[in-house]
Order: structure tokens, then sequence, then C-alpha cells
């Protein structure tokens, strides 16, 4: 394969890490791919700028916001002065600007592997009950509020403890009707309408990371456990299973909705029954665990996006144990002021 | 398929679930029952086995090997 310049956004590998590291370093992985990784950053800060063993060239963007204009007048630079044939965007708050501009990214002959904007709608916290049911798994009692006087008659209904969560972030466990409150309020300050308030399933938490190839057709899938987690609730050790009727659940998801693209499940576990919790719609952030256990998904995204033919997804062994660690590396003051004198780094 | 047989049990008594991802740790003697029991073998074939390898009587085994079963049923695994 010739060259591929690929960009990957959310390389910043913090406490509260982004799945663009993890993505890069599986591309990188992949040899015969030949990626020259763009590193699409929105602050000098962001640890993957420095780690140019992973990204070979890093640019600070302006926020995806409005229509986006600066955004791709930005993508339109990088193209022309340093080739971007593909991009995989990892961050929610993107999303909603690459489909909404799919066509005109596709013009500017940069390729992209990701759902439509009907199937990212979809997967909204607004919308789940409707994806568990074409998915006929369970989801925990839900009620969708757009006033205080619904989370009243919400939380009257399904009983306290509840979970109060964000259309698009965050989530909290209220245990009194104030606590409710409380969350609802800051929610809606941070992520307007509507507030999705939930029962609280007591389980086991499991996940799922897959792609789909957009015609119902699996290109991977990959499950696993979080045996522990950080204090904001990121996973930091993990081992790989097979849960037959989470798997299953996963294979439904891309077949009913022939989604296209990378994503994540989050789902509670008790016994047999399998409740949905959320659907990302991107890598999560631990996507290199899939490529520890040789299913390495953004490379097959990558040949996907191109129409390369590739073999069917291969299998994994459960059992496997992914340990994540702190590490540090010392370099140069002239990067930090290339990102913020520049925005470039590489 | 028996979730039982699905177990990964090592010789030092490390047992992992590929469903769920759980692990436990077992006795020597609980390696010898699970053993058994992914095998198929019966309660009272299990309190033979007990007898003729470990210095226990018939009755104090066949009592592990039904405070096992009722441990495996609380994990789930029975």
């Amino acid at each position: 394969m010739k060259d591929l310049a690929i960009g990957v956004s959310g390389i910043n590998a913090v406490d509260n890490p982004g799945p663009g590291v993890g993505v890069a370093r599986s591309l990188k992985e992949d040899a015969s791919l030949n990626a020259r990784i763009i590193g699409l950053a929105y602050d000098a800060m962001e640890p993957g700028i420095y780690m140019d063993w992973v990204v070979d060239r890093s640019f600070i963007m302006p926020y995806p916001s409005g229509d986006g204009g600066a955004y791709f007048d930005r993508l339109a630079y990088i193209r022309d002065q340093h080739g971007l044939d593909l991009i995989i965007p990892n961050l929610d708050a993107e999303l909603p600007l690459y489909l909404k501009r799919a066509g005109e990214l596709k013009d500017m002959g940069i390729a992209t592997f990701l759902p439509s904007m009907e199937q990212f709608k979809l997967r909204g916290k607004d919308k789940l009950a409707e994806v568990a049911d074409r998915m006929d798994i369970k989801l925990p009692k839900t009620k969708v509020c757009t006033s205080l006087e619904q989370l009243h008659e919400a939380v009257e209904e399904l009983g306290l403890p509840v979970m109060v969560k964000g259309s698009f972030y965050k989530a909290y466990a209220a245990y009194t009707p104030a606590q409710a409150v409380g969350h609802f309020h800051a929610l809606v300050a941070e992520w307007g309408y509507p507030v999705i308030v939930q029962s609280i399933v007591s389980g086991e938490e499991l996940n799922v990371i897959g792609l789909g190839d957009g015609e119902g057709g699996s290109l991977g899938l990959v499950g696993i456990k979080k045996i522990s987690v950080t204090s904001l609730g990121k996973i930091w050790t993990g081992v790989t299973i097979k849960h037959a009727a989470m798997m299953e659940a996963a294979n439904r998801f891309i077949r009913e909705l022939k989604w296209r693209g990378p994503f994540e499940l989050e789902c509670i576990v008790k016994g047999d029954d399998v409740y949905l919790i959320e659907i990302n719609p991107r890598f999560p952030a631990w996507v290199y665990f899939a490529t520890g256990v040789g299913v390495n998904l953004p490379a097959r995204l990558v040949r996907a996006a191109l129409g390369v033919d590739q073999p069917p997804a291969p299998d994994y062994d459960a059992g496997k144990l992914f340990v994540r660690y702190s590490y540090e590396l010392v370099t140069d003051m002239v990067k930090f002021q290339q990102a913020v004198t520049r925005g470039e780094v590489g | 398929m028996n979730r039982l047989s699905q177990l990964a049990l090592s010789d030092e008594g490390f047992v992992f679930d590929p469903q769920t991802g759980d692990s436990f740790q077992v006795s020597e003697t609980g390696i010898a029952v699970l053993r058994a029991l992914k095998e198929g073998r019966s309660d009272e074939e299990i309190t033979q086995q007990l007898v003729a390898h470990f210095e226990v009587s018939p009755e104090e085994a066949r009592r592990d090997c039904t405070d096992f079963r009722g441990q495996l049923k609380n994990f789930g695994l029975a």
C-alpha cells in the first residue's frame, strides 16, 4: 500500500484519555499500511503531539463549532501542505460536523468511515429504547425529561436511586430527590436538554468494541470486562471475555442498524440478561486492547474506507489482560513553542 | 454450553470465567472437585475420589462436595 497520511484526533492521552493515541499506535503496528499519522489536536498540551514515535506531525485545530468553516479550512491546509488521505475522528463533539459535511470531505479527497447522521442520532441516549428493541436486549427503565416537572414524575415512577444523564456526556447517581434536581440543573446548564433518568441495574459492567461495514456485516468485535477503573471511571485494567448474549447483541446492532464505522457498547450483564447502557459512535480510549489481542480495528477501518479487500475479522482469546500504565517522556521545549506559535509540530 | 465446562482452570487453582471475566482461586481440594465436575462426574464419584486422595471420611468429602456446589451456584456457575 502506498504511503498513507491519516488524520487522527483525540490524541489527548491524559487522565481522561481520548482514543487517538491508541488508534495511531494500532495503525503504526500494521506496517503494510505505511501510515503517516497526522495528529489533530485542540491544545498544545495534548501528549500525543510529543509522542513522535506514534504521531508523525501534529496540528492545532480550531474547535469544530458553528458551520465548521475554520475547521475545514485547516483540514484543506493540512491536505495541501502534507497530504491527508483519511481521517479517523475520535471525539464525540467532532462527529456531527464530520457527518454534516461528509460529502465535502469526499470532494476534498479525504476518506472517512463513519455512520450516517440518521444512524448517529439513533444511538443518542434519548433514542436508546428504540435501538435496544431492535437489538433485542433490555434497557433499564428510562425516562427522557425536558422539564423539572418531568424529572419529578420520572423519579416518582422509577423510584430511587436513579442515574441522571446528560444528553451527550456525564451521568450521576441520585439517591434523593434533591440530588436528582441538582444533577438535572447541572446537566442542563452544561449540555442542554433533554436529561435522561434511568433505573440503576446491578450486575457486571461489560463492554464491546466493534466496527460495522455499513451493510450489516461485522469487521471485528472484542468483548471486555473492566477489572479496575480510575476515579473518573476510565479503564485501568481489563480482561477479554466472550459473553455469548452480549456479542450476539453487538452483531444484531451492526446488522439491524447497518452500522458503518467504529462503536463501543456499554452493557450491564446480569446472568443471561444484557442491559444496554450506552452506545458510543467511535472507538473507545482502550481501542489498543483489541489490537493487542489481534483485532486491529483501526487498520481494518482504513482498509474498509479505501475499499481494500481484507480477510474476515480474526478471532481473539478470552482471558487476555490489559494493563494501562503511566510513563513520562522528556523532549525539547521547541516542540511546545512550535505548537503554540505555529500551530504545528513535526 | 455448560458454564462449568467453559471455565479455565490452571494447575495452581486459578479459575477464569471467559463469559464474565470473573476469576477465582480454589484450593487443592477445589481443583480436584472442579476438574471432576467439568468431566461430568457424579457427587458419589467425586466423594470416592476425595476419600482416595485426601485424608477425609466419606461424610466429610460429601459435605465438602455439596458446599462447593453451593458456592458455584452462588456465583452463577452451576
